[in-house]
């Protein structure tokens, strides 16, 4: 049932918002059914905690450890952004950002958000690879007009060069699922719906069609991978990203490309449980070398914050590729442990950035000229607090995530991986921590900023989190996170 | 043996559509006119609800009628309605804009006909025969379909030739997931469709708004040249 209401919430939201009349409802509306969703997500990681999986609908829905912590890493983000959202539209409509037709802009906004967050939960929860692959589609499809939000020649572009690449590189990963249906029609019960259910077919992974699985991995990381925004797919990422209002833009960096992941880490298990880790990981490798690598050169000379921001997705999309290509347990806890951190500083970023911006309506480094942290103390700190965090900083989390990783990479004779993950690491260190260096310190080249409850408010909390994560993950979650990392080795 | 229940007769009429459909795509990656384009959409969307309908009827796969059905509704009605209506709309008839030229671009498909082919004779089972293997020719028509409609994405420069471009590339899937498996379970299907749909209308109104902006800029400029 717990899964059914889960998903159902966010869909209810949506519909909801549709039709209610003033601004006050729509927000009332997300809030509510965000922080409903959340609490759900948490009730469903108790119950996976306790006994193992969650199944519904003779398993149609089904929940293991993996899918809980990425719907209840996605709700909480969304819950956050919604109280974000609020502020962030508010300030927009007054400052005459959103000028022509407000009303109808919220509502797309406050109605597409929730169909959003309502398709990211199917794909964690749907059991069929099919449906799976349908609803990861469907986020694109949600998602397409919130990248349109501000209607200008450049969002359009944007979300044209979104929907596209999306629409081309998901047709290869359908192509993918379909090829591993083949791959198990020679197996008894073949024909019925269940399968192409991933519970099913992980049982009887060693049996599958060898060639085809081979040909099903390479599409689907190719189909996935585009959605992930991995190189050389990863072009839509940084228009979009800065295109779409900046609650999206945090929901989009964070859990959709944990949704992407999730899906390639779904083919992964079947795939090394088929024809053994060695080749699934050779490819995983190469692509999450030319992530990390490719990210590079963009963070060092980028002028514009959200994209900055953007190729360091790409860059964390890379790291957490190259730690499911290492494989073995220490290198899946890396990555499980790092998909977690990772959701909260970049969505903690998007916040901060959507600040800056709103505030000096630009996004260039060079107009802003530095001096963040005295205009707005707040979101200056944190800012650069979460920026050190996200490059790997100690005491962090994401630098235990990421020191697990670099071990295990080495521990498992990956010695090159090894190397140029550290030495990719170091240039987009640097180039981060120079350019937002440049932009919060430095003296204040505008008035101080009035005080903004609802979005510093949501930066204080994931702010919290960052740090205290950085110190303990609380016992249940560190369980969560460890059962997910157990299902992708098999043990 | 009845002709209609002969698996060799339900083999050949499978691979004289395959055929067709192959035929088709070439001509749509060759050729200009843009409801024209939309038009053999449609016409090949057809062949390959009849196909399923074919090889449903050979196998007695009652979800592929339906998958049939329903593919008949959303690619060959609905679709191409929805499409032209753009077109009216945005008021353009000719608007393919390829970077290589039609003759080359039907060498290029037909190069990659053979692509498909060689992919395809990895999947070959020849311990499969009659009824089983009926559609297994349809596979190489089906990549090529795909790979076609891939090469005509990246060929085309104009929004709404790019939908037809992915669309096409859905149905080499299409036919893919029939000749490979008669079909996906009924509900992936019906997933699948509901999202071709919803692709189709948010591409419309993104295509039909990406034309009245730049038609809107020209007008600007218009006005600047006035004062």
């Amino acid at each position: 049932m717990i899964l059914a209401a889960l998903l159902f919430v966010p869909l209810a939201a949506g519909a909801l918002s549709a039709f209610a009349r003033k601004r006050a409802w729509m927000e009332a509306i997300n809030l509510a059914g965000f922080a409903i969703a959340f609490v759900l997500a948490l009730v469903l990681a108790g119950e996976v905690l306790r006994r193992g999986t969650v199944s519904l609908w003779g398993d149609f829905l089904y929940a293991d450890h993996l899918s809980a912590l990425v719907a209840l890493l996605t709700t909480s983000i969304a819950l956050v952004c919604a109280v974000y959202a609020v502020g962030y539209l508010r300030d927009d409509e007054q400052s005459g950002a959103i000028e022509d037709e407000p009303a109808a802009k919220l509502r797309k906004y406050y109605t597409l958000t929730p169909l959003f967050v309502f398709s990211m939960l199917a794909v964690v929860l749907a059991n069929n690879l099919g449906v799976m692959w349908a609803a990861i589609e469907a986020t694109t499809l949600a998602s397409v007009f919130l990248v349109t939000f501000y209607g200008k020649v450049t969002s359009l572009e944007a979300a044209w060069k979104y929907a596209i690449i999306g629409g081309v590189g998901l047709s290869m990963a359908l192509f993918g699922t379909i090829v591993a249906y083949y791959s198990a029609q020679h197996l008894a019960g073949s024909g019925e719906l269940s399968s192409l259910n991933w519970s099913v077919l992980a049982g009887r992974a060693a049996f599958l069609d060898k060639p085809a699985m081979r040909l099903a991995f390479v599409l689907v990381l190719l189909g996935y991978g585009t959605k992930a925004g991995l190189a050389p797919m990863h072009t839509w990422k940084p228009d979009a990203y800065s295109e779409a209002p900046v609650p999206s833009a945090a929901i989009l960096s964070s859990v959709m490309l944990n949704c992407a992941l999730y899906g390639l880490v779904r083919f992964y298990v079947l795939t090394s449980r088929c024809l053994g880790t060695e080749y699934p990981g050779r490819l995983l490798l190469l692509f999450g070398m030319l992530s990390m690598g490719i990210s590079v050169p963009f963070v060092l000379v980028q002028k514009n914050f959200r994209r900055l921001l953007a190729y360091h997705t790409i860059d964390h999309a890379g790291i957490m590729v190259t730690a499911l290509g290492i494989g073995g347990k220490l290198a899946c806890l890396g990555l499980m442990l790092h998909m977690t951190f990772h959701t909260v500083a970049k969505s903690l970023l998007f916040l901060c950035a959507g600040n800056v911006y709103q505030y000096f309506h630009t996004d260039l480094f060079h107009k802003i000229k530095g001096g963040v942290l005295r205009v707005m103390p707040l979101t200056g700190a944190v800012f650069l607090m979460a920026i050190l965090a996200i490059i790997g900083m100690p005491p962090f989390s994401l630098f235990q995530s990421e020191f697990v990783i670099v071990r295990a990479a080495f521990a498992g004779g990956h010695a090159a991986a090894g190397g140029l993950f550290i030495l990719f690491g170091t240039g987009v260190f640097a180039g981060a921590l120079l350019h937002v260096g440049s932009l919060v310190l430095g003296p204040a080249g505008a008035p101080v900023a009035p005080r903004r409850p609802w979005r510093d408010s949501s930066l204080v909390v994931l702010g919290a989190v960052l740090i205290a994560i950085g110190f303990w993950l609380p016992a249940p979650l560190l369980d969560l996170i460890r059962g997910a990392a157990r299902i992708v080795t098999g043990d | 043996m009845h002709t209609f229940q002969d698996p060799q007769f339900g083999d050949k009429v499978v691979t004289l559509m395959a055929a067709l459909v192959l035929v088709l795509q070439i001509a749509m990656a060759g050729q200009r006119w843009i409801v024209t384009n939309i038009r053999i959409f449609a016409a090949q969307s057809f062949l390959l609800a009849a196909m399923a309908f074919t090889i449903a009827w050979f196998n007695h796969a009652a979800h592929l009628y339906v998958a049939a059905g329903l593919t008949l509704l959303v690619k060959v009605v609905l679709v191409p309605i929805l499409l032209e209506r753009l077109v009216e709309r945005i008021g353009i008839r000719r608007e393919i804009d390829p970077i290589v030229n039609a003759p080359l671009s039907v060498l290029i498909s037909g190069g990659l006909t053979l692509v498909g082919y060689i992919i395809a004779e990895s999947f070959q089972r020849p311990e499969q025969a009659g009824v089983a293997a009926l559609g297994h020719n349809a596979l190489a028509v089906a990549i090529s379909l795909f790979l076609i409609g891939f090469f005509m994405t990246i060929n085309r420069r104009k929004a709404l030739t790019q939908v037809l471009a992915l669309l096409c590339l859905e149905n080499g899937l299409f036919l893919a997931a029939i000749s490979l498996t008669y079909g996906m379970p009924l509900i992936v299907e019906l997933g699948v469709l509901f999202d071709v749909l919803v692709a189709v209308l948010v591409l419309g109104i993104l295509v039909y708004r990406i034309r009245e902006t730049f038609e809107s800029m020209d007008v600007s400029r218009l006005r600047r040249l006035r004062g």
